[in-house]
C-alpha cells in the first residue's frame, strides 16, 4: 500500500509539471501567435511556388521558373506588352531591320546600370550574346542557329546580323538568353549558376538560399519602379505544400502548380481570389508513323475523331484547361482549329469506326496499340488522362489500348531512342510564335528529340518558307496550310491547352496572366 | 592501449569496408535503373551535339568498370565529386548546405520522441494494467504506425489551416533573417542574439519535429514500460525499497537510470530510422534538408551527388553508432570491451 500511494505521489507532481509546462508552451504560442499576424507588410508579397530555380546564369537557363526569375531582373532588347503578345521596346530604345530581316540594329537605352555599376554599352550587350555561343550552353541554339554576327556599331548600337532572315527574330530577341549581363560579375567562358548578379531589370536579387527563398528588391537602375518593393518567393516541394501554404496565410500568392481540385477548392474561400489566364502550354498525342498499324493514316485519323478531348478537361483536370484541336495555341494569330474541322467537336465515334473499318479492323479483330504515358513529369493525373484516352477509343469497340508507364528519364530514353507507338508528351514554347509550335514537331530534320515520328517533305518545305517570310499574313497562311496537312495525317493529336491559374490574397492586385506565361513581379502590389 | 582504444579503432577499420562495400552496391544499382541520367539533365529538347557534349563532360562516355576506378579514387581522395546538375556544384557544397537543416529537425524531433517516449513508458509502467497503461501501450501502436504525411497534414491543417498558431512550411518566416553560422538556425540565433530569428526558428520546426518525435516515441513508450517493469522487479530494487530509500530517488536515479540501458541501444539503433522518417517529414513540411534532396536528385539521375550522399550518410550512421556504443560503457561500468 505505501509503494503504491508513493508511487500516485510521484504521478501527482509529475502531472504538475506537465501542466505548467502546457501553460507555459501555451504562452509561448500565443506570443508566437502574435508574431504570424504581424508578417503582412505593404511593400513586401511572398510568392509561392513548386517550381525550382535551376542555373541563374542566362548562358545556361532553359526553363520556365528560372526564366520567370530572370525576366525579373533583367530584360531582353523586347519585352511582350502586359496583356498582350506584342513586342515592345526593353533595353532597345529602338531598331531597325535592314537587308530584308537580316541586319538587326538596336539603338540602347543610355544611362541604364548594371547591380555592379557598369554601365549598359553595345560592347556589353555583344559580349553577352557572344558569351552565349562560346559558352554552348543547353539554350546556346537561340543564338548559334541564327546569329552570324554582332558588332558595336558605336556606344549605345548594337547590330547584328543573321545567316538568312528569321522572321520570328524580334521574338527571340526578347528570349533571357539574349539578355545583356555585365562582363564585371560573369566569368567570360563559363556558367555561372549561383551568380545573383542578373541583367538590368525591375528588381535584383538580394538573397539566394537554394531551394529555400530568393529576395528581390526594387532596382534603383531600371527605367521603371516596380509597385511592391521587395519580393519574396518561397519554394515549396508540392502542391499540397503549396495549398496549405496560401490557405495558412503564409504566403499571399499561390503560383504554379496547384492541382486541379486545389484550384476548384480554393475558388470557394472568402478571404482568396483565383485568377485565371490563357497559357500557351499544350498537351498532344504522337503517333509514331514508322511503326506499325501507325503507318496507316487511317488509323491515326480513326483515333483522332475517336479522341474524348471534353471528358479529359472536364472530368481529369475538372475544367482548369481548354480542349486543343491544334498544335498552335487558341488565341496565337494563324491558330485554326483544324482537327475540329476535320473530325468535328469529338468524339465522333461513327467516323472512327468507319475509318478503322476501311483500315481492315473490326469488333473481332480489333486494333491493339500501347499508349504510353509518364506518371509525374506533367503532374500527378497523367494517370487519369491516359485512363481516359484508353476509355475514349475503345468505345469505338475496335480497339484494345494498353496503357504503359515509365519514369521521366526512361521514357525520354525509349521515346528519342526506339520511338515508341504510341506517348502523351507536352510542350512550353520557347518563343511565343508559331513556328516554336509547328517547326519543331513536323519538320524531318528537327523532331528527332520525339522518336522522328513524321516525315513530310512537302510540308519540310512550307515550313522552311514560314521562316523566312517576313510578310506576317503569308506566313499566317503557311501556317494555316501547314495545320491542315497536321489535321488530314494526324501524325500528333493535339489534346488540350493549359490555363495558368494564381491563387492570392484578396488585397493583391495588378497580377496579369497572359500567353507570356513568365509572371511580372514588377506589376504586383498590395491594394 | 585500452580495451575500449582498441574496439573504437577496430570499429573505425571495419567502417571502411562496409562503405566501400556500400559505395559499390550504390554504383552498381544506379547504373542498373532505367533512365539516361543526361537525357534527364538536358530533357526532351536537346539536340543530339549537346547530349554527346554533356555526356562526355559528364565522364559518362567512358565505360563502366573507369567510371568506377574513377569515382573510387576521387571518395579515397576526400573527393565526392561534382553534380552532374545546375552548374555542376561540389556534392559536398551541396551536402553541406542541406546537412543542417536535417540535422536540426532529426535533434528536435529526437528530444521530442525521447520526452514522449519515456515519459509515457515510465507513467505506463508505475500501475501495469491500469486504464493509463492500456491507454498507453495502444498509444504507442497507434504512433508508430502513423503514416508521417497523413499525420503531418492533419497537423498541418489543425494548426497552421484552421487555428493559424504555427507555419505548415519551410524552415523560417522569409521575412526574418538569421545569420548562418553552423546552419542550425536555432542555435544560430542563440550566437548572433537574434530573438526574432530564435522564434522563427522554432515555430517553423514545431510541426515536423512533433509529427516526426510522435511516430518515434512509440518504441520508446514500450520499451521503457518493459524495462522498467523488469528493474522494478529485481532484487536490488527491493532492498532499495526495504532501506527506505525515497521513492523518487528510487524511480529515478536507481530504476530509471538502469532501465535506460536498452533505451539508449534503441537510440542508436534508431538513428538511421530518424534520418529515413526526416525524408517524409521533409517532403511533408518542406524542409530543406537531405532528404527532399536526395530524393530529387535520384529521380534526375545525378549519379554523383546520390553517391556523395549516401557516403555521407553510411559514415554518418557509422560514427553515431560507435558513439553509442562509447556511451554504453560510460553508462553501464559492466560493459566491457
Amino acid at each position: 500500500m505505501r509503494t503504491y500511494r508513493s508511487r500516485a505521489g510521484i504521478a501527482r507532481t509529475t502531472l504538475i509539471a506537465i501542466i505548467a509546462i502546457i501553460i507555459i508552451a501555451g504562452i509561448v504560442a500565443g506570443y508566437m501567435f502574435m508574431q504570424q499576424s504581424a508578417t503582412s507588410k505593404k511593400n513586401v508579397i511572398i510568392i509561392g511556388t513548386t517550381d525550382k530555380v535551376t542555373d541563374l546564369d542566362p548562358a545556361m537557363a532553359y526553363d520556365f521558373f528560372t526564366w520567370e526569375v530572370l525576366s525579373n531582373i533583367g530584360e531582353g532588347f523586347f519585352k511582350y506588352k502586359p496583356g498582350t503578345l506584342e513586342l515592345v521596346p526593353g533595353l532597345a530604345e529602338s531598331y531597325e531591320v535592314q537587308e530584308g530581316g537580316k541586319v538587326w540594329i538596336l539603338k540602347l537605352r543610355k544611362g541604364l546600370k548594371f547591380k555592379d555599376g557598369t554601365e549598359l554599352t553595345a560592347e556589353a550587350a555583344k559580349w553577352s550574346i557572344e558569351r552565349v555561343a562560346r559558352i554552348e550552353g543547353d539554350p546556346a541554339w537561340f543564338v548559334t542557329d541564327f546569329v552570324e554576327k554582332v558588332e558595336v556599331v558605336d556606344k549605345y548600337t548594337l547590330k547584328i546580323t543573321l545567316f538568312q532572315p528569321v522572321a520570328f527574330f524580334k521574338a527571340v530577341l526578347a528570349v533571357p538568353t539574349y539578355f545583356p549581363i555585365s562582363p564585371k560579375s560573369y566569368p567570360a567562358d563559363k556558367v555561372s549558376p549561383d551568380n545573383t548578379a542578373g541583367g538590368i531589370g525591375p528588381y535584383y536579387i538580394e538573397k539566394f538560399v537554394r531551394d529555400q527563398e530568393i529576395v528581390l528588391k526594387a532596382n534603383p537602375n531600371y527605367y521603371e519602379k516596380p509597385k511592391t518593393e521587395k519580393i519574396i518567393i518561397k519554394f515549396y516541394k508540392d502542391a499540397t505544400a503549396l495549398r496549405l501554404a496560401i490557405e495558412s496565410g503564409e504566403i499571399d500568392i499561390a503560383w504554379r502548380t496547384l492541382n486541379p481540385s486545389d484550384i476548384v477548392d480554393l475558388k470557394k474561400k472568402k478571404d482568396l481570389q483565383v485568377i485565371e489566364g490563357k497559357g500557351a502550354f499544350i498537351r498532344y498525342i504522337v503517333f509514331n508513323t514508322r511503326i506499325p498499324p501507325f503507318d496507316n493514316k487511317l488509323v491515326r485519323q480513326a483515333l483522332a475523331a475517336a479522341l474524348n478531348r471534353k471528358a479529359i478537361v472536364d472530368k481529369v483536370f475538372l475544367g482548369t484547361v481548354s480542349p486543343l484541336y491544334s498544335l498552335v495555341p487558341a488565341g496565337m494569330w494563324s491558330h485554326i482549329d483544324a482537327f475540329k474541322d476535320k473530325y468535328g467537336e469529338g468524339p465522333n465515334y461513327d467516323l472512327a469506326k468507319q475509318l478503322l473499318k476501311q483500315a481492315g479492323y473490326s469488333e473481332t479483330n480489333k486494333l491493339k496499340i500501347q499508349l504510353w504515358y509518364t506518371p509525374s513529369h506533367y503532374g500527378s493525373t497523367e494517370a487519369d488522362v491516359a485512363a481516359v484516352i484508353k476509355e475514349s477509343w475503345e468505345k469505338t469497340g475496335m480497339v484494345e489500348v494498353e496503357i504503359k508507364s515509365a519514369e521521366w528519364s526512361t521514357y525520354i530514353e525509349l521515346t528519342r531512342g526506339q520511338g515508341l507507338p504510341v506517348t502523351l508528351c507536352g510542350w512550353y514554347p520557347d518563343y511565343l510564335d508559331p513556328d516554336n509550335f509547328l517547326f519543331p514537331f513536323l519538320h524531318t530534320n528537327s523532331n528527332r528529340w520525339l522518336g522522328k515520328p513524321y516525315s513530310n517533305p512537302d510540308l519540310d518545305v512550307i515550313l522552311e518558307k514560314a521562316q523566312v517570310e517576313t510578310d506576317q499574313n503569308k506566313r499566317a497562311q503557311l501556317y494555316v496550310d501547314v495545320q491542315k496537312v497536321l489535321a488530314e495525317d494526324a501524325p500528333i493529336v493535339p489534346i488540350f491547352q493549359g490555363k495558368l491559374f494564381i491563387v492570392a490574397k484578396k488585397d493583391i492586385k495588378g497580377i496579369v496572366l497572359d500567353p507570356y506565361m513568365l509572371l511580372r513581379y514588377w506589376l504586383i502590389y498590395r491594394g | 592501449m585500452t580495451s575500449l582504444k582498441a574496439y573504437v579503432l577496430t570499429r573505425l577499420l571495419l567502417s571502411i569496408p562496409m562503405i566501400f562495400i556500400l559505395l559499390t552496391i550504390v554504383f552498381v544499382i544506379l547504373r542498373l535503373l532505367p533512365g539516361d541520367p543526361v537525357l534527364a539533365i538536358v530533357g526532351m529538347k536537346a539536340s543530339e551535339e549537346q547530349i554527346e557534349k554533356l555526356r562526355k563532360q559528364l565522364g559518362l562516355d567512358k565505360p563502366l568498370w573507369m567510371q568506377y576506378i574513377d569515382y573510387v579514387l576521387s571518395i579515397l581522395r576526400l573527393d565526392f565529386g561534382r553534380s552532374m546538375i545546375w552548374g555542376r556544384r561540389p556534392v559536398i557544397t551541396e551536402i553541406m548546405e542541406h546537412f543542417p537543416a536535417t540535422l536540426e529537425l532529426s535533434i528536435s524531433a529526437f528530444i521530442v520522441s525521447v520526452l514522449i517516449g519515456v515519459a509515457t513508458g515510465l507513467f505506463s509502467s508505475l500501475k501495469p494494467s491500469s486504464k493509463l497503461d492500456i491507454s498507453l501501450r495502444i498509444f504507442s501502436i497507434v504512433a508508430y504506425s502513423l503514416f508521417i504525411p497523413m499525420f503531418g497534414m492533419i497537423l498541418q491543417l489543425i494548426f497552421g489551416v484552421y487555428l493559424r498558431i504555427l507555419p505548415v512550411a519551410g524552415r523560417k518566416s522569409p521575412l526574418v533573417d538569421i545569420d548562418t553560422v553552423t546552419g542550425l538556425y536555432v542555435l544560430d540565433s542563440i550566437l548572433t542574439l537574434n530573438f526574432e530569428g530564435l522564434i522563427t526558428s522554432i515555430r517553423y520546426l514545431i510541426l515536423p519535429s512533433i509529427t516526426l518525435g510522435i511516430v518515434l516515441s512509440g518504441v520508446y513508450t514500450r520499451l521503457v514500460r518493459s524495462s522498467m517493469l523488469d528493474v522494478l522487479s529485481t532484487d536490488f530494487i527491493r532492498a532499495l525499497k526495504a532501506r527506505g530509500i525515497p521513492k523518487n530517488q528510487l524511480l529515478f536515479k536507481h530504476a530509471l537510470k538502469n532501465a535506460f540501458i536498452p533505451v539508449l541501444t534503441m537510440m542508436g539503433l534508431q538513428f538511421s530510422i530518424l534520418l529515413a522518417g526526416a525524408v517524409l517529414t521533409e517532403t511533408t513540411f518542406s524542409w530543406p534538408g537531405m532528404g527532399t534532396f536526395l530524393m530529387e536528385r535520384i529521380e534526375y539521375r545525378d549519379y554523383t551527388t546520390v553517391q556523395g550522399t549516401i557516403v555521407f550518410f553510411a559514415l554518418l550512421v557509422s560514427l553515431v553508432s560507435l558513439a553509442v556504443d562509447i556511451v554504453y560503457a560510460l553508462i553501464d561500468p559492466r560493459i566491457r570491451y
